[in-house]
């Protein structure tokens, strides 16, 4: 019978029914306390809690409020930023806010104990430009870089007919611009010395440049002639020049020059994977010079043949050498001059160069090699320079020697471009002074003995320049 | 005396993972002190942690501070950062990277962007903490810090198969933090 009562559900439930009344006893008996107080509470004092309670809340409303909008200005301001932006912009601008930073008139002002916080993949993939489907354009603000480089100077010389003067040299605005991450736009805009003593604007070189990779670049425009170190390492600028002046050998079409010192063309150039021997190249092709006297000699729009013009350059850097730089360049081009037979022009040149952050060793020699269509005769033309210069503090004292040496009834440099070759050459010596990093004074000295000359019968002519040159 | 040695390892274990991993720091090189402060110190060369390069010799570590490398093995482009002028850190770089003055370093860059040699200068940022930061967001990024400095956002690279806790390690700073 018990163990029948035992095993009833009855009983069970009894038990369940035990152990929650137990157990449940202490907690209602809590509630009715709480509640009681809370009752007496509310009958003292709960009006004024209740308004500090919403007075609080309300201000922390505010806050909360105030917080939001500016998190949402800043997402704007970084939305709007990262449009088109290029991928270290992006991680210099992002990165940074995301940590804490603020910005002040003078950079940036960083928390240094907050740490990093990363950018999301899709931005950062985006500002790399890895997976990018397009290059994009930052409308929002300009893309221009402008450096300029610019010299006055005074001179003169024993050479009959000349005087001393001021002369104002080349303004050269260097204007660039990283479209995207592969396209760059390069441009020199030169103010100099025009015809008679006027001074004449000149776009010297305006190139669109595409980089693929190291081993890849490919330009678009007008530039400087891929011929041998001198005419592509110093431009038009005469800040990165020791000297005054360029060597005879290398001076621009437009200062009786002898070289073609500018194309309009394409090129493509880059570095050969050669390890440790450095080796890069450029290879070029546009439309040469013109062969008609008196006409501009850079053909910009239209070219009186159809025979394009061809330079490859091809020099090394060692590793274990760092500043030497050894090449070889030649050029191939037709010259038309009307009513005339063509004749075919290729010069080969050779450099060796070793330039230190203080001393400076450029050593080229130039072969011109003109032949007439027609004559089984080839016009040489030779020339050399060697030039070093070592800088003691502010002062780079240095020393230039030149040479050229045209045959006689050479077809091309007088009846075509009016230049007097002939024979001449003659040691430079000079002292550069750096007043600052930006601004330089420079004394040279030229001493060149004439041969053979169509314009002077004058067997040497002394000459004295001070010049002033400055980057800005 | 199970018990004590067990809670002892529970508690040694929990702040072992408590502690964040970028506050773990590089350990000191052998030969120089490992305090930020102190005046002689190595300079790491830090990379941002999804570069894969590990190692570079001093050669080509200068050819990309020179601006001859444009991109790194893995497609990314290459960008050098550098400190402002007055760190003992960037005079460290200039004297046995660069192997330049300061002007020299200008005007090298002036140069080569003029020329088209380079086709990016250096960024220069104004601190080792934003440095620091501006290598851990850009995956192309390259730049220095002074090995105390280090922390675990950004990868030291090895030169010339050393790094910067090795007692012939090349890069060193002469000169106390600013």
């Amino acid at each position: 019978m018990r163990m029948n009562i035992l095993r009833s559900k009855n009983f069970s439930f009894l038990l369940i029914g035990w152990a929650i009344a137990m157990r449940g006893f202490p907690l209602m008996l809590g509630i009715l306390a709480n509640t009681t107080i809370l009752q007496a509470q509310a009958s003292n004092g709960g009006a004024d809690v209740d308004k500090q309670t919403i007075q609080l809340l309300l201000r922390r409303i505010e806050q909360l409020e105030a917080a939001d909008k500016q998190l949402q200005q800043r997402v704007a301001q970084l939305e709007t930023a990262q449009h088109g932006i290029t991928l270290e912009a992006a991680a210099e601008a992002l990165a940074p806010a995301s940590a804490g930073i603020e910005k002040s008139q003078h950079g940036l002002r960083l928390d240094s104990t907050s740490p990093p916080v990363a950018l999301p993949s899709e931005t950062r993939t985006a500002a790399q430009g890895e997976a990018a489907p397009s290059e994009r354009v930052d409308d929002g603000k300009t893309l221009l870089n402008i450096r300029g480089f610019g010299d006055y100077g005074f001179g003169g010389s024993n050479q009959k007919g000349t005087t001393t003067a001021f002369s104002l040299g080349q303004v050269d605005f260097f204007i660039s611009s990283n479209i995207s991450e592969r396209f760059r736009f390069v441009s020199d805009l030169v103010f100099e010395k025009g015809v008679g003593n006027a001074y004449e604007e000149d776009l010297e070189r305006v190139l669109l440049e595409y980089r693929y990779s190291d081993y890849f670049k490919m330009a678009f425009g007008r530039d400087q002639t891929a011929i041998g170190y001198y005419n592509l390492a110093f431009r038009h600028s005469s800040w990165f020049q020791i000297p005054t002046g360029r060597p005879f050998l290398f001076r621009f079409e437009d200062e009786g020059g002898i070289l073609p010192g500018h194309i309009v063309g394409a090129s493509a150039s880059g570095q050969i994977p050669t390890g440790k021997l450095g080796l890069h190249y450029i290879a070029e092709v546009g439309n040469g010079r013109a062969g008609a006297a008196g006409a501009a000699p850079v053909q910009n729009f239209v070219d009186d043949n159809t025979h394009k013009a061809v330079a490859v350059n091809i020099f090394a850097r060692p590793d274990f050498l760092p500043g030497l730089q050894v090449g070889f360049s030649a050029y191939r081009d037709v010259l038309s001059p009307p009513n005339a037979a063509k004749i075919g022009e290729t010069d080969l040149n050779t450099y060796i160069v070793l330039e230190r952050s203080r001393f400076e060793w450029l050593n080229e020699a130039l072969l011109i090699r003109h032949t007439p269509e027609g004559l089984p005769h080839t016009f040489n033309t030779s020339g050399f320079y060697t030039q070093i210069s070592q800088r003691f503090g502010s002062y780079t004292p240095y020393f230039r020697y030149q040479y050229a040496n045209a045959p006689n009834n050479e077809p091309v440099f007088f009846p075509i471009y009016q230049v007097s070759v002939g024979l001449q050459h003659g040691p430079s010596v000079g002292l550069r002074y750096d007043f600052s990093e930006s601004v330089a004074a420079k004394l040279q000295y030229d001493y060149t003995y004439l041969r053979r000359q169509q314009t002077t019968t004058q067997p040497s002519i002394s000459q004295l320049a001070l010049q002033l040159s400055f980057a800005f | 005396m199970r018990h004590i040695c067990a809670v002892l390892t529970s508690l040694a274990a929990a702040l072992l993972f408590a502690l964040p991993p970028q506050h773990k720091t590089v350990e000191a090189a052998p030969g120089s002190p490992g305090t930020r402060n102190d005046p002689r110190q190595a300079l790491a060369i830090i990379v941002n942690r999804s570069n894969p390069i590990e190692n570079l010799s001093l050669t080509d570590l200068r050819k990309i501070f020179l601006g001859e490398r444009s991109r790194w093995p893995n497609g990314h482009r290459v960008t050098v950062t550098m400190m402002e002028s007055g760190y003992a850190e960037r005079d460290a770089v200039l004297r046995d990277i660069y192997r330049m003055t300061e002007s020299g370093y200008r005007n090298h860059f002036l140069k080569g962007t003029y020329t088209g040699d380079i086709p990016v200068s250096p960024k220069t940022l104004s601190s080792p903490q934003i440095l620091r930061k501006f290598i851990f967001n850009a995956p192309g990024a390259i730049g220095y810090l002074r090995a105390s400095d280090v922390d675990a956002t950004v990868k030291v690279i090895r030169i010339d198969g050393r790094f910067p806790s090795d007692l012939d390690y090349k890069l060193q700073i002469e000169g106390p933090a600013k």
